[in-house]
């Protein structure tokens, strides 16, 4: 069968076979590899599904992509074949606020939805790093979350209903917008993460939040990161929640000085910040709680004086992760081990270990990531034209992986599993791998949805 | 006083393209691809740039949006062979640098975008309409391949009186002298108390040629006019040009002073004895002024010294692209066009004019269409003055 031309008849113009746009799709963020055959831009479920019936008739591999952000090869066509481009797909359906709910299509870009709920007061919370440019069908895809899961929870709190395309091109619905069900399988909780090797997602319902009243940040510096880890327990434990908790070690530091000299950071020490959120008096009054319980750890302890302070901060928190270059032209970030998590106890001890592997194999690291709930990024850098830099990288990347499930925690927290860390998957899951790879066969018994993904 | 012979260059020949043989004997399809490596490699692929690029949004293709680019030319370093394939993508930017703005990691996209085009020239792989753009100005000095006298919209007294020697030259750009010769006589007018001359025979800055990978030639237009620059010794060049601006400030030797007419109109505000007008006017920054040179501040105090400004949605560093530069308003018009309307979208309510300080966005923003009407910023500094 000549799939070209019957991807043609679906898509029309929207298909690509050309080899410059087959590399552009190639890769993510990340260092997985892999081109497809075929790029096509669906705008319809019943063009996902047509499609994804063609690949299931013909076995041939399909991927969905979103915006391509991801930083473990989700999105990285491996086996080649299909790569459906999901961007085009993004209408904001519905804005039903009395159910304080949205429907979407899965290319939205997550900032655009937020700019779009603004002026209704409410916000869809979870935020990764990268909101400015992934998409709502990719955090769903990856149960995404950022700074502000620590109070808020994952993309996984937020989704009510998803449009599903099947292996073989059936379209179903796993849920409602109904606040709660007790009627079977939750088929929405199986999906979100799935990075797409049970189905497509082709539109979303998603529950919204009130946005706060007011933010307050709290700024603390410390002897070193240890030390910082044990304030950030002491804080949980004192019943502060927080709606961020950031750690920003003194390398994320020296980056963000040079990024933007002008931001209000403390100048010795590794940084925690500490937002809270709610109504000027509870926000106050929690961040006056952290400084109390911070106080007799911390080098330096502060209150953000004004919303411009806040917000340079944040937004420089956004870029720290890939603007190591800046401070070393030569130097690299590569996207590898950057998405361990602990439970909030084991922080300390994680961050002496990244330390200790960090010194041992001499390539400096930036650590910074939401503390609050135990997930860190640890960001590496390289000379990427210095192969013996290469492999030291890999070697760390390793290590912190297989530290993190020592201590309890996993391999990735937010940025999913992807092809970059399935080898670690039975390591972390025992013989729970085995119940995913039933679940795998069961919904996908040809294996044509996103292959050689999730160790699967 | 002496007056500058014109004679020469009213004999200027009629432009002719050059013929295949001459094209493709400059080509050479084996010629490694090279480029400074670590100018791409700084890339991490995060996608930042694919959320602002203005060609992405228009045309929806992951190669038509910076991080493509990127991962094409980097394909390229690793030894894929060029080919036409890539000219879709490396030839759709339009340099406008708001991605250079944005990214994190510090990495200039338009600069090694321009790179590989220089590297694509040399290795033969260009297109129909940049070979035309090059046969326009080597042959006639100008990139719409004019045959007309450059200097046509002068008077003849204002002929007589130009000097051969002057501190300030005025350097018109090919777009005021053959497309908005209005511009170029109102900026004449607005400069010559201030003792300009012009080049005895002003080439293209060679910015068309630079943007589209012609370096070579480039070099050989830009020495033309940097000996003419020398002989009058001029100290400063004035431009209204946000193209020509930016070559002449940063592609000719550091030894020229440039300067861009709202930074000259800025400083000689009080000379210019502007009257108030009851206008409220939005102002479009360039990509070549603003982004790439960090002009936004002048053209907005002319501005005010005249009238009521109202911002545009996005401006200054933010400022969305009108889709004519790097070569995209010749190369892809439909893209360009619709780019130019995307910016039109940000023209808030209630303003009679919308300014900008580049006749090539002047023009593009024109044939947007829309109901108000485009115009240099000269224009309003006229108004001003009658």
């Amino acid at each position: 069968m000549d799939i070209t031309a019957e991807l043609r008849k679906i898509v029309g113009v929207r298909l690509s076979v050309s080899p410059s746009e087959l590399y552009c799709y190639s890769s993510d963020a990340s260092q997985v590899k892999g081109t497809p055959d075929y790029v096509v831009r669906p705008k319809s479920t019943d063009e996902v599904s047509r499609i994804v019936k063609l690949a299931y008739e013909n076995e041939i591999p399909v991927t969905a992509r979103g915006a391509g952000t991801g930083l473990a090869g989700g999105a990285v066509p491996v086996r080649g074949g299909i790569v459906l481009d999901m961007s085009g797909m993004n209408r904001i359906l519905e804005i039903d606020i009395d159910n304080i709910q949205v429907v979407v299509e899965p290319g939205i870009i997550q900032d655009a939805l937020n700019d779009a709920l603004i002026p209704y007061g409410f916000f869809f919370p979870p935020n990764p790093g990268s909101s400015a440019m992934c998409t709502i069908g990719g955090m769903i895809a990856y149960n995404a979350s950022g700074m502000r899961c620590v109070k808020y929870g994952t993309t996984r709190n937020y989704v009510r209903d998803l449009e599903v395309v099947l292996a073989d091109g059936t379209v179903i619905h796993t849920g409602s917008k109904m606040l709660k069900s007790a009627a079977g399988y939750d088929l929405t909780q199986l999906i979100i993460g799935s990075e797409g090797t049970l189905g497509i997602v082709t539109k979303a319902g998603l529950k919204i939040a009130p946005l706060p009243k007011t933010r307050k940040l709290v700024i603390a510096s410390f002897e070193n990161a240890e030390i910082a880890g044990q304030a950030v327990v002491k804080t949980f434990s004192n019943g502060v929640i927080p709606s961020a908790c950031e750690i920003l070690d003194r390398v994320s530091l020296q980056v963000l000085k040079r990024y933007d000299p002008k931001l209000v950071l403390p100048s010795e020490g590794d940084v925690l910040l500490f937002e809270v959120d709610g109504t000027e008096n509870s926000a106050r009054e929690a961040a006056e709680q952290i400084i109390e319980v911070c106080s007799p750890l911390a080098l330096s302890i502060k209150l953000a004086e004004s919303e411009n302070e806040m917000a340079d901060i944040w937004a420089a928190r956004k870029f720290v992760g890939a603007a190591v270059s800046r401070l070393d032209p030569t130097k690299t970030r590569i996207y590898v081990g950057e998405d361990v998590g602990v439970p909030i106890k084991k922080i300390p001890e994680l961050l002496k270990r990244a330390q200790e592997i960090s010194e041992k194999f001499n390539l400096p690291a930036m650590k910074y990531g939401h503390i609050g709930d135990g997930n860190l990024h640890l960001a590496l850098f390289i000379d990427v034209l210095n192969k013996d830099e290469w492999d030291r990288l890999n070697q760390v990347a390793d290590l912190i992986h297989r530290t993190a499930i020592e201590l309890g925690g996993t391999v990735s927290s937010e940025h999913g599993i992807g092809a970059a860390r399935a080898e670690y998957m039975k390591a972390q899951w025992g013989p729970a791998f085995e119940v995913m790879r039933a679940i795998k066969k069961a919904l996908d018994p040809k294996g044509i949805l996103n292959p050689g993904k999730l160790g699967l | 006083m002496k007056t500058v012979k014109n004679k020469e260059k009213r004999e200027i020949k009629r432009a002719k393209e050059l013929d295949k043989s001459e094209i493709s004997e400059m080509k050479g399809k084996n010629q490694p691809f090279e480029l400074d490596r670590r100018s791409v490699y700084k890339c991490v692929q995060c996608g930042t740039c694919r959320s602002v690029c203005p060609v992405f949004n228009v045309v929806g293709w992951e190669s038509a949006n910076t991080r493509g680019r990127m991962l094409i030319i980097k394909s390229l370093l690793e030894g894929r062979p060029p080919s036409e394939d890539v000219l879709p993508s490396l030839a759709s930017c339009t340099t406008c640098g708001i991605c250079a703005a944005k990214c994190p990691a510090g990495v200039n996209p338009p600069e090694v975008v321009e790179a590989a085009r220089a590297q694509l020239v040399k290795c033969g792989i260009t297109t129909e309409v940049q070979e035309k753009l090059r046969a326009s100005v080597i042959t006639s000095g100008n990139s719409f391949g004019e045959a007309k006298d450059r200097t046509h919209w002068l008077s003849e007294t204002e002929r007589s009186q130009l000097t051969e020697k002057s501190d300030y030259v005025y350097f018109v750009g090919c777009f005021d002298s053959y497309r908005y010769p209005e511009f170029a006589e109102k900026t004449f007018k607005v400069l010559q108390r201030f003792v300009v001359t012009l080049l005895p025979d002003e080439q293209c800055c060679a910015s068309p040629l630079l943007r589209t990978g012609f370096r070579e030639d480039a070099e050989k237009v830009m020495k033309r006019n940097l000996e003419q620059i020398r002989k009058v010794g001029a100290h400063t060049i004035i431009t209204s040009c946000a193209g020509c601006y930016t070559t002449l400030k940063n592609n000719y030797p550091e030894e020229l002073h440039v300067i861009s007419l709202p930074e000259f109109l800025a400083e000689h505000l009080d000379e210019l004895k502007l009257k108030k007008l009851d206008l409220t006017v939005t102002y479009h920054d360039p990509c070549h002024m603003g982004r790439h040179n960090k002009i936004y501040e002048a053209p907005r105090k002319v501005i005010q010294a005249i009238c009521t400004l109202k911002e545009m949605k996005n401006i200054k560093e933010n400022s969305r692209c009108c889709g004519g530069g790097g070569g995209v308003r010749i190369g892809y018009p439909d893209i360009s066009l619709e780019l130019a309307r995307n910016r039109l979208e940000d023209v808030p309510e209630g303003v009679d004019y919308i300014i900008t300080s580049c006749p090539l966005c002047v023009r593009n923003l024109r044939d947007a269409g829309g109901d108000i009407e485009v115009i240099d910023i000269v224009e309003l500094v006229a108004m001003a003055m009658e």
